[in-house]
């Protein structure tokens, strides 16, 4: 279910349809005719990339069938979303609303904490070591008195964390440090991009299990900021984004050479890019809690779960996904 | 507090089908009523077109909508063999397994007693159909089925969103459930152990049917 529940879309001037209870990639500029085609049960989130459309009969099935309909820019810049209506659980809201700066907190000092354990895991995974100060800021993550002492212990803890980064990566490809709007240097560029793929996959996982993405826990809430969705991104971040940026630059998969003068992967590698970030999704890894081979995607999904039920008191806790080794 | 005060069903009747849906496991039927988390399974979605593709034949009423306030139930039997005065509804099931369960001859119950208290007349027998080996199965209605439907009809609705039932007490349940994606058994078991203390799933690596998807 949630393994090729993803579908990526970057055909320019490709037409989504909907053809008796499947979906259908069209290329109706080119003469390829039928592109790809999908069983429409199984799908629960399409991500569209440039000049490619949906008919509006496709909309209305995706609707009911709670699909949920992403637009990036030709590379890969969110523009924003379809969401099915049926996405609004009034009681999975309301308890989120009604979560207090208590409540708030406890879920915070979880995902930061497990973002540092994670941090430190990746770097030790590497061969990275004398990183106990990670340990140490991860302690007091989880005891953190207020958000604004845990904001102040996660920007140590992500300072020094990248300031180790650059030693995880292969010759030819240097990290000095983390830049934003816009990326200054390739690992960057490939960080940010990164970031927001996996930002979109927890963002669809909370629209699917009804959590609001705008109303966060940590994140200060921002008028059209997913702030849960960055929220919830933080365990994954190390483990998940990054790692996934250190092997396509160690493995040669992506070169220096395939980047546009402002930092933008060029077109043929940016499918090279959307190719690998699939498969990694759906590459297994052994659960450290449940100890059973799961997805990349598919854990995250179950985190957004475990966030739903601390929210509406199923679970006593938020479980954070940490993984130690 | 989570605003369950504003949620009020006593004044809705019991959908016969929920009968069956709360025997079955009240977790995953929690699921359903509050969250509408069950989504269409195939299942569902096959027996449906298959219900549609009956022929009609003589001595059949198809599709009949019925209410009892009394009984606080409501719902559509899907077929009722006529064979003078007597009426027999018939429950048919496309569940691949070659037998039936408690909660459908709870639901058959179910059918029999809103049958009975519309039409005034007693209904003791009920058939469930499995399409699995073309067969019919005639459950007679004894007492206890009609106290075990009063029971749960009481149970749902005195059920509250606030307070989510157990886990089952059957693991073997979880296996083919579509709500087992978000109910998450095992791992509850695993992060939680008191939430799953008292119920099948207390040990959880003694029955744990690992992380597959159906």
């Amino acid at each position: 279910m949630f393994d090729e529940s993803v579908v990526f879309v970057t055909t320019q001037g490709a037409q989504i349809r909907t053809d008796g209870g499947r979906v259908v990639v069209w290329d109706v500029d080119g003469d390829d005719g039928e592109l790809a085609t999908f069983p429409i049960e199984k799908l629960d989130t399409i991500n569209v990339f440039g000049g490619v459309n949906f008919s509006t009969p496709f909309v209305a099935e995706a609707n009911d069938h709670g699909i949920v309909l992403n637009y990036f820019t030709q590379h890969g810049d969110y523009r924003g979303s379809f969401v099915p209506e049926r996405n609004t659980i009034a009681e999975v809201r309301r308890a989120q609303y009604a979560l207090g700066d208590e409540g708030e907190l406890a879920i915070a000092r979880a995902m930061i904490a497990a973002k540092i354990r994670n941090a430190r895991t990746l770097l030790a995974r590497k061969g990275v070591t004398g990183t106990e100060f990670l340990a140490d800021l991860q302690a007091r993550a989880r005891e953190a008195g207020s958000a604004d002492d845990l904001r102040g212990t996660e920007g140590e803890a992500a300072e020094r964390y990248f300031s180790r980064l650059d030693e995880t990566l292969t010759d030819g490809w240097t990290f000095e440090s983390r830049s934003k709007r816009p990326p200054e240097d390739h690992v960057n560029s490939l960080l940010s991009l990164t970031y927001v793929m996996v930002k979109n996959e927890v963002l669809a996982a909370l629209r699917q299990y009804n959590l609001d993405p705008f109303l966060g826990v940590l994140h200060a809430d921002r008028h059209g900021r997913p702030s849960l969705a960055l929220d919830l991104q933080e365990e994954f971040r190390p483990i998940f984004c990054d790692a996934f940026v250190t092997r396509l630059v160690n493995r040669g998969t992506i070169q220096h050479d395939q980047f546009t003068a402002d930092n933008h992967l060029a077109d043929d590698a940016f499918q090279t890019y959307l190719g690998k970030f699939d498969d990694y999704m759906q590459e297994q890894f052994t659960h450290p809690y449940f100890e059973y081979e799961v997805t990349r995607r598919k854990a995250i999904r179950q985190q957004a779960i475990l966030l739903r039920k601390a929210i509406t008191g199923e679970l006593d806790e938020y479980h954070a996904l940490e993984v130690s080794k | 507090m989570t605003g369950s005060d504003r949620v009020q069903f006593r004044d809705e009747l019991v959908h016969v089908s929920a009968l069956n849906e709360y025997v079955y496991c009240p977790r995953r039927f929690y699921y359903q009523r509050y969250h509408d988390e069950i989504g269409r399974p195939y299942e569902l979605v096959d027996g449906r077109s298959k219900h549609d593709g009956q022929a009609r034949r003589g001595g059949w009423v198809r599709e009949r909508y019925f209410r009892s306030e009394d009984l606080g139930l409501h719902g559509k039997l899907d077929l009722i063999e006529s064979d003078g005065d007597v009426l027999t509804p018939v429950e048919r099931k496309r569940a691949e397994s070659e037998t039936y369960f408690a909660s459908d001859e709870v639901q058959l119950a179910g059918y029999c007693m809103l049958l009975e208290a519309v039409t005034g007349e007693p209904v003791n027998v009920g058939y469930v159909y499995l399409y699995s080996t073309d067969e019919r199965h005639s459950v007679r209605i004894t007492d206890r089925h009609r106290e075990t439907v009063h029971e749960i009809v009481s149970q749902i609705e005195s059920m509250r969103v606030d307070t989510i039932p157990p886990l089952t007490d059957n693991p073997s349940k979880c296996e083919a459930c579509s709500a087992r994606t978000y109910c998450m058994p095992e791992e509850t078991a695993r992060l939680e152990p008191e939430r799953a203390r008292g119920t099948g799933w207390e040990n959880p690596d003694a029955v744990s049917l690992g992380g597959e998807e159906s």
